[in-house]
């Protein structure tokens, strides 16, 4: 009894011998290899809706499907062609061509130990592949298998295994790894922008506001071993605090209406692109920016890199008639003139070292100032604005003053990515040209919104509110902040703003008009055409035209601003010609779509000529 | 010099006639009190094991704070109170002393069937795949299967010697052991049936123990070993088993099967026995058991915790001391008066040999793993009061033999 005791005790003596002083030293590594592992727990970015609640861009659950080529090698696999077979299974679940993921699977050595088979699959392909691979287990499992499994192990003989009891989906894992979507594709894409493949916003309000969209990601601490978390172990965890999401001032069916008519009018002129912008000139807020060609942020592979921004905030360009809206308010505002000043307009105008002409030559006209406008003479609004001061000096550094306060050359207050403030240089550094070109809106330069703020600080009624994008934000405790409230300016009095507001109703109501193209049944209209020279990007030179459209509506109670901007058509060039018609579809409709009616009041019908 | 035999007897003589008059103190201290004539190497044994374990639970437990309420101390104060009640049940059983508890063995087992049909009734509870538990409530729970050892001990011990006791025969006839085979048999089948494949192979092993001592031709014997491995083929054949019971004498037969799934626990548990060397990381400083890698640490596994803490000089410890409890154990089997009390003894010494060689051989890696507690050191209420039973059994036949033999 005392030696079988004694033989026990030596034994187990020995085995503790052999375990903490023979293999002690591996023993100890493997220790100090189990230890603990942080992983991220990534919040899950806010979406982005239109004014309405509409999803315009969300993240889904979206999984990476990996494997471990090393788990489809024969000794692995208990099957000599694993990669073949787990090809054959996963292809049409994924839908990655069968020969593509037999080679990813395909080991290349001891240490090629990933391969991403599929990027971001939906959670139900993740879940296909997990039935597909408990149903092999189970069979691997049965008590048939279990004995041919353990046999093959021992005598450490691969081929040995019934190819029935082999699990060939073991070494496929998935990786969770978010997708953003944008369920409308290319509408506002430019506006709301991209993340690029981590999910960081890389353009637009996806960058702008990458940081309050991404919130903070948590991140959870757990034992592991051998890579897998130790299940008894327990674990800290701080939670991720999701991103909060942004509430835009779009409207998606106005920026659907003037997306699909830019895009066409762009087509049809055979422009190198174009850009309508709808603001609401109560408060300022933008309704639509849509530019053309745009992308889709769903599938960046497939988008020209030189369409991924936002043409109507980043494109700087001269802009021509439109901005004698501007020296017209300088004018009225400072007394100089009314619309019904009778102005002599010669044929030519020799000024500085030039002598300038109308887009149209003719003869001396005898026009009102509300004339010149109506018909957009360089050569009057010229003769208008050298009345601004007793020396052209001080008429330039007026005519300065007041192109500041309708923010040219200034920043518009949106603070998008890329976006240009346009140029405009100190009215000391005007060129002798330049004074005679800038009121006529040449040799300076903006942006889109820039122009159509001021417009919409005429309609308005001479305050200037800055344009906002962005209406608020839902926090993750579901709280909506709205934005903070927009800077307001007056620019010039109501009385000039009611005003320049009937005269711009000549634009499109005369016969005369440049903007009869621009009239809208039942509504009044006001507005002004654009025909600018072009400065080509490439050579610094005037080449082709910027033409143009903006106005607002109704015309005595105004209540939208719609711009559009075609640059370089070749069908075509004429401001009111090209773009008159997508003012017409896109006013129209956005007026509908805010239930604006028609006031029904008389046009102004100021006099043209004298 | 007065020769030893006056000086004996003269001893004898003096305490007989003034015994009546003893007080306490006195009686405690006296040639043949309780104090003396128990065995004191075997309750010290015990006694450090228990103390050791107390120690290495508390180590295991005390950063698992998704089991100990928050309180570092929760499975330390337990196990004391565990081993307290052990203790008390221990002198309960020296006081009423093993022949007498041969009046009640049929209470005793009454109990233990009833105990363990309850498990197998809706009242039982479900832990770690071993459907072998009655929760009481307030964090209280017994396991009566524990209970079951005790009662097929105290059963077969009383069936098998009653003749040869009586003088009628020289070793227990057929009849007697065909009658103890059977009241063995009922709890057995219904711990199988839960199913505690631990617990069963602990009650078989224990009556080979007293069948090998009884005497009993040892036809007996073999045929029982026999019977054995058939019944464990027919059990794999009709799949009582659990897969993961079967998995786990496949992770056995080849331990790099799947080292984070069936063969996870002894990986890391000779990870963290291998790890401690000679003299360990220090009590409260093993990273593995820090860490909690390590399933079931402060139950089954405990004994990883000496390896990684106290290293090799705290786990050959632990095995020397049990090798003492076993060797006492052995003593008191063969010095015995009668044939109850030997197999009584020797039952113990059956329970005890393989609860202690069989947990330690599976950390070790050289058993199988099955969910057996290491008498005296691992946490458990149940265990620890039926072991502590035991050595108040062992304490018992020792006592009453001193008590003849003086």
């Amino acid at each position: 009894m005392v030696v079988a005791l004694g033989t026990v005790l030596t034994l187990f003596v020995g085995r503790l011998v052999q375990l903490q002083f023979v293999d002690s030293s591996t023993l100890a590594a493997a220790a100090t290899v189990s230890l603990y592992r942080t992983d991220p727990l990534p919040a899950p970015r806010g979406s982005i809706t239109d004014a309405d609640g509409r999803v315009l861009a969300t993240t889904v659950d979206a999984y990476d499907i990996t494997a471990d080529p090393y788990m489809f090698t024969p000794g692995q696999a208990h099957v000599d062609d694993a990669p073949a077979q787990a090809a054959q299974l996963l292809s049409p679940i994924v839908g990655v061509p069968v020969a593509t993921l037999a080679k990813a699977l395909t080991s290349t050595g001891r240490s090629d130990r990933y391969a991403l088979l599929a990027r971001q699959q939906s959670p139900q392909t993740w879940s296909q592949i997990t039935a597909l691979e408990a149903k092999l287990t189970k069979s691997a499992w049965s008590g048939h298998c279990l004995t041919e499994n353990n046999l093959a192990l021992k005598a450490g003989d691969a081929g040995r295994v019934d190819e029935a009891c082999a699990n060939v989906l073991n070494g496929v894992f998935h990786a969770k790894h978010a997708k953003r979507v944008y369920p409308d594709g290319t509408l506002a894409a430019n506006v709301i922008g991209f993340v690029n493949s981590d999910g960081v916003g890389r353009g637009g309000l996806e960058q702008q506001y990458d940081s309050l969209l991404k919130g903070k990601d948590g991140k959870v601490t757990y034992a592991q071993s051998g890579g897998r978390e130790v299940p008894t172990a327990g674990q800290r965890e701080t939670a991720a605090v999701p991103g909060s999401s942004l509430r835009l001032t779009l409207d998606r069916d106005i920026q659907w209406d003037a997306q699909q008519a830019i895009t066409d009018e762009v087509k049809a002129a055979g422009a190198q692109r174009g850009y309508v912008i709808v603001q609401d000139v109560t408060n300022g807020k933008v309704l639509a920016m849509a530019a053309s060609p745009g992308f889709d942020p769903n599938d960046l592979a497939d988008a020209d890199p030189a369409d991924l921004g936002n043409a109507a905030l980043q494109d700087a360009y001269e802009p021509g008639s439109v901005s004698k809206l501007m020296t017209m308010a300088a004018v009225l505002q400072q007394g100089v003139a009314t619309p019904l000043t009778h102005v002599t307009v010669p044929g030519t105008l020799p000024r500085a070292d030039r002598v300038f002409h109308d887009d149209v030559a003719h003869g001396t006209e005898q026009l009102t100032l509300n004339g010149v406008l109506a018909q957009s003479s360089n050569i009057g609004t010229m003769l208008a604005a050298e009345h601004l001061g007793s020396t052209q000096k001080q008429a330039d550094q007026v005519l300065y003053d007041y192109l500041t306060k309708f923010g040219i050359g200034q920043p518009t207050g949106l603070g998008f990515p890329g976006e240009t403030q346009g140029i405009l240089a100190q009215p000391g550094k005007w060129s002798g040209s330049q004074q005679y070109t800038i009121p006529f809106g040449q040799g300076l330069s903006v942006n889109a919104l820039q122009t159509t703020s001021v417009y919409s600080t005429i309609a308005n009624g001479g305050v200037r509110i800055e344009p906002s994008l962005v209406a608020g934000t839902t926090g993750p405790d579901g709280r909506y902040v709205p934005a903070a409230a927009p800077k307001q300016t007056r620019v010039v009095s109501a009385q000039t703003a009611k005003t320049l507001a009937q005269m711009l109703q000549s634009v499109v109501a005369s016969q005369e008009g440049t903007g009869v193209m621009a009239q809208i049944p039942g509504y009044l209209v006001a507005g002004k055409t654009g025909t600018a020279n072009r400065v080509d990007p490439a050579t610094g030179r005037y080449s082709g035209y910027t033409s143009s459209f903006i106005g607002f509506a109704p015309a005595d109670k105004p209540r939208v601003t719609v711009s559009c901007v075609i640059q370089d058509p070749v069908n075509g060039h004429f401001g009111g010609e090209l773009c008159g018609p997508v003012f017409k579809q896109v006013m129209e409709f956005a007026l509908k779509t805010l239930q604006v009616a028609p006031t029904g009041a008389a046009a102004a019908n100021l006099p043209v000529n004298w | 010099m007065t020769a030893p035999g006056s000086w004996s007897a003269g001893a004898g003589y003096r305490a007989a006639r003034y015994a009546p008059r003893r007080g306490t103190v006195g009686r405690l201290i006296a040639r043949d009190s309780p104090l003396r004539r128990m065995d004191w190497i075997l309750a010290l044994a015990a006694l450090a094991l228990s103390g050791i374990g107390a120690l290495l639970v508390w180590s295991a437990t005390r950063s698992r704070t998704e089991i100990n309420h928050g309180d570092p101390q929760y499975f330390l104060i337990r196990h004391l109170m565990n081993l307290a009640i052990g203790l008390g049940l221990c002198v309960g059983v020296v006081l009423l002393g093993h022949h007498r508890l041969r009046t009640i063995a049929p209470v005793v087992y009454l109990l233990a069937v009833l105990g363990v049909l309850a498990v197998l009734s809706p009242l039982g509870s479900t832990v770690n795949g071993a459907h072998s538990w009655i929760v009481l409530g307030g964090g209280f729970s017994v396991q009566p299967s524990e209970f079951c050892k005790i009662a097929i001990i105290l059963g077969m011990a009383t069936l098998m010697s009653a003749r040869v006791d009586a003088g009628e025969r020289a070793f227990p006839d057929d009849r007697s052991i065909v009658q103890a085979l059977a009241l063995a048999a009922v709890p057995i089948g219904i711990v199988l049936l839960m199913p505690d494949l631990g617990s069963t192979m602990v009650m078989v092993v224990i009556i080979l123990g007293l069948l090998l001592a009884s005497g009993a031709p040892k036809r007996w014997l073999f045929g029982l070993i026999v019977v054995g491995g058939a019944g464990a083929f027919v059990v794999v054949q009709l799949h009582v088993l659990k897969q993961y019971q079967i998995a786990r004498f496949a992770a056995f037969a080849d331990p790099a099967l799947d080292p984070s799934g069936v063969g996870y626990n002894t990986a890391q548990a000779r990870i963290a026995i291998g790890s401690g060397g000679l003299l360990g990381k220090g009590l409260f400083h093993g990273t593995q058991t820090t860490g909690q890698f390590v399933p079931e640490q402060q139950t089954d596994f405990v004994f990883t915790v000496a390896g990684e803490e106290l290293g090799f000089l705290g786990a050959g410890l632990i095995i020397l001391l049990l090798g003492v409890v076993l060797w006492r154990a052995c003593r008191i089997a063969r010095q015995a008066n009668d044939l109850y009390s030997t197999i009584v003894a020797a039952g113990v010494v059956a329970w005890f040999g393989f609860q202690g060689f069989e947990n330690i051989g599976m950390t070790l890696g050289i058993m199988p793993v099955a969910g057996i507690p290491l008498p005296f050191v691992s946490y458990g209420g149940s265990s620890m009061f039926a072991i502590w039973v035991g050595i108040g059994l062992l304490q018992s036949v020792k006592m009453q033999r001193s008590m003849t033999a003086g």
